[in-house]
């Protein structure tokens, strides 16, 4: 195939990968009828998707469990073969593994862990210097802005299995991007750490898109770290592209419009609130609804009149609404809707 | 090439640091190997303590020894070179972190075969040349001898190695597979006594199915002078074959890997 102008970090299209899974009934007899005769069949975990990323790009990728995220980005890493389609990730086929292209790319799992259980970080470092070869100049100071940026100042001589796992996934993140990758695959970096930890990996990954131009592809489970770090979404369900544009317009998929919160000086009953807009809640004096995006100031202003109201506020979606949403009931349809966009914006 | 010795010296600096963080393991680990030794020992005590017993498979009884040299030494070595390393593939495949491994920009099976050595039974392979220089010490041992047991005892470790790697990278398929290494261990076992001591279908075997004939005996034979010069030829080539059949073996495995889900 053409290699792709040197404008294009990551290049994707119509990448698929399909299974082949064991399935077996539950209990002990059907382990054993499973042992002696194992069914089987295909699953297709990623169905056909293609994009591009610039240089430099952030962008989230979400989508439900099973959607096909961590699929993709283990394909676009390297570690799996796809079973049809083309990647190609800063000019290198990934499946290949050429060491060129593996100097260049980082995968860092949430979940997963490199580095040596019982030896200090440091140790770990030493390892992945020698494997990168990286020169003891550059190893140096990519360690001091790393210490800097991440804090890691007095976590570094302490044994791995004595970190807290806050403390452990900042040494993780140093481990994978000692040797200043080009293109970052970020698959839930922020899982299960407390918001303090959350923010100061959303500040690290920030500092490095910016100082080395790094692309930056993000799945997370946390819409906070995709809305602090990426300016477009990529949005994958059942293996398919469902939504590729910025944040804004994905607020605009929601039908639900603006959120309205009303601080009240008197209770009101929810069927009185409900006349205003949908989807409307009421906790005390504390008081919420939707309303659709082009009456917006008509019905503020009728709020503000009939009722006695100490206070109110409008709001986008939260992100989490809008994906539960696409995701939830309404599914079929903001799929449809959203396939349009995402025709539009790949052609 | 230097790039994988400075490798080498860096992943071993590493897995004996970690070794030292337990130093209670030390203990236990001189107790593993007095046992292994004193079990082969007691193996040839049996056999020449029968009263008029002057050989056995037309081993005498510093011959036999000489076997035993050999077969501890091979302990000593899979314990501290293959059997860490190996064992952590299948964990590796399990958990997942076979993920990172597979994206260094180094030789995966010389990543998985180099990163870890049990120094602690280092005395496996003390008390097995401590054997073997006394059990030649009772035999005649020319300079020649001595060179074509160490081209034997290499080709014999690198028949080891292999069998090893082939086992355990059946785990990128079957995921939990201790009990084939168990299976070396268990087949292995009989590499403890010569191998002309078994009835020729058990030899048959053990040359032909399962190489041990080659690891310990050939090894014992070339060093008194009494090897053919068929089997010589043979270990090196058995070993060369092993080593590229397992080599494309653990290729076909890291092609087909699925990769544990997150």
């Amino acid at each position: 195939m053409i290699s792709p102008p040197p404008d294009v970090a990551v290049q994707v299209r119509d990448l698929r990968k399909s299974y082949t899974v064991h399935e077996k009934d539950p209990g002990l007899m059907g382990s054993v009828r499973s042992f002696f005769n194992r069914r089987s069949h295909e699953v297709e975990a990623v169905k056909g998707v293609s994009f591009d990323l610039a240089p430099g790009e952030v962008v989230g990728f979400l989508g439900p469990n099973g959607a096909g995220k961590t699929t993709t980005l283990k394909m676009l890493s390297g570690l799996l073969h796809p079973t049809g389609g083309t990647a190609r990730v800063a000019g290198f086929e990934p499946r290949k593994r050429e060491t060129p292209f593996l100097k260049q790319i980082t995968l860092v799992m949430g979940q997963k862990q490199q580095l040596i259980w019982d030896l200090p970080a440091l140790d770990s470092f030493l390892v992945n210097q020698a494997i990168y070869e990286i020169p003891e100049a550059q190893y140096q100071a990519t360690m001091r802005e790393f210490t800097e940026v991440l804090g890691l100042e007095g976590i570094l001589k302490k044994q791995v299995r004595k970190l807290s796992l806050g403390e452990r996934m900042k040494c993780e993140l140093a481990a994978a991007l000692l040797h200043r990758p080009r293109v970052l695959f970020l698959d839930e970096p922020t899982i299960g750490l407390d918001v303090n930890m959350q923010e100061s990996v959303r500040a690290f990954v920030r500092d490095y898109n910016q100082r080395f131009e790094a692309t930056v592809i993000l799945t997370s489970h946390y819409m906070a770290d995709v809305t602090a770090l990426a300016r477009r979404i990529l949005v994958i369900d059942a293996g398919q592209l469902v939504f590729d544009g910025d944040l804004a317009s994905l607020a605009e998929q929601s039908s639900g419009g603006k959120r309205v919160r009303l601080q009240l000086r008197q209770p009101i009953s929810l069927a009185d609130l409900s006349r205003y807009g949908n989807d409307a809640r009421i906790d005390g004096l504390s008081a919420e609804l939707s309303v659709p995006r082009s009456e917006v100031s008509a019905r503020a202003a009728r709020l503000l009149a009939d009722l006695d109201v100490a206070d109110l506020t409008v709001e986008d979606p939260p992100i989490e609404a809008v994906m539960a949403e696409l995701f939830g009931a309404g599914r079929e349809k903001a799929a449809e809707s959203v396939t349009g966009s995402v025709a539009a914006s790949v052609a | 090439m230097t790039r994988y010795f400075r490798l080498i010296r860096i992943f071993t600096g590493a897995t004996i640091s970690a070794q030292l963080e337990y130093r209670a393991n030390f203990l236990g680990a001189v107790l593993a190997s007095l046992g292994e030794v004193g079990v082969a020992l007691l193996g040839i005590a049996v056999l020449f303590g029968q009263p008029g017993t002057v050989s056995v498979g037309g081993y005498s009884f510093h011959q036999a020894l000489l076997v035993v040299g050999f077969f501890m030494l091979t302990e000593g070595f899979i314990s501290v070179f293959v059997q860490p390393n190996m064992s952590k593939i299948a964990e590796a495949v399990r958990t997942g972190s076979m993920d990172f491994t597979l994206l260094k920009p180094i030789d995966a099976q010389f990543n998985v075969s180099t990163r870890n050595l049990n120094v602690l039974r280092l005395t496996d392979i003390l008390i097995g040349l401590g054997l073997i220089v006394y059990a030649a010490s009772f035999l005649t041992v020319t300079p020649g001898g001595v060179v074509a047991a160490a081209v034997m005892y290499l080709s014999a470790l690198v028949i080891v190695y292999c069998i090893w790697l082939a086992l355990s990278t059946t785990a990128f398929w079957f995921v939990k597979t201790q009990n084939m290494s168990e299976l070396f261990s268990g087949v292995f076992g009989a590499g403890r006594f010569p191998v002309t001591a078994f009835p020729v279908p058990v030899r048959a075997f053990l040359t032909f199915v399962v190489p041990i004939a080659f690891i310990t005996t050939v090894p014992a034979q070339a060093l008194t002078g009494g090897l053919s010069p068929l089997l010589a030829l043979a270990s090196p080539l058995v070993a060369a074959v092993l080593f590229v059949g397992s080599r494309l073996f653990w290729k076909k495995a890291v092609g087909s890997y699925t990769s544990a889900s997150s």
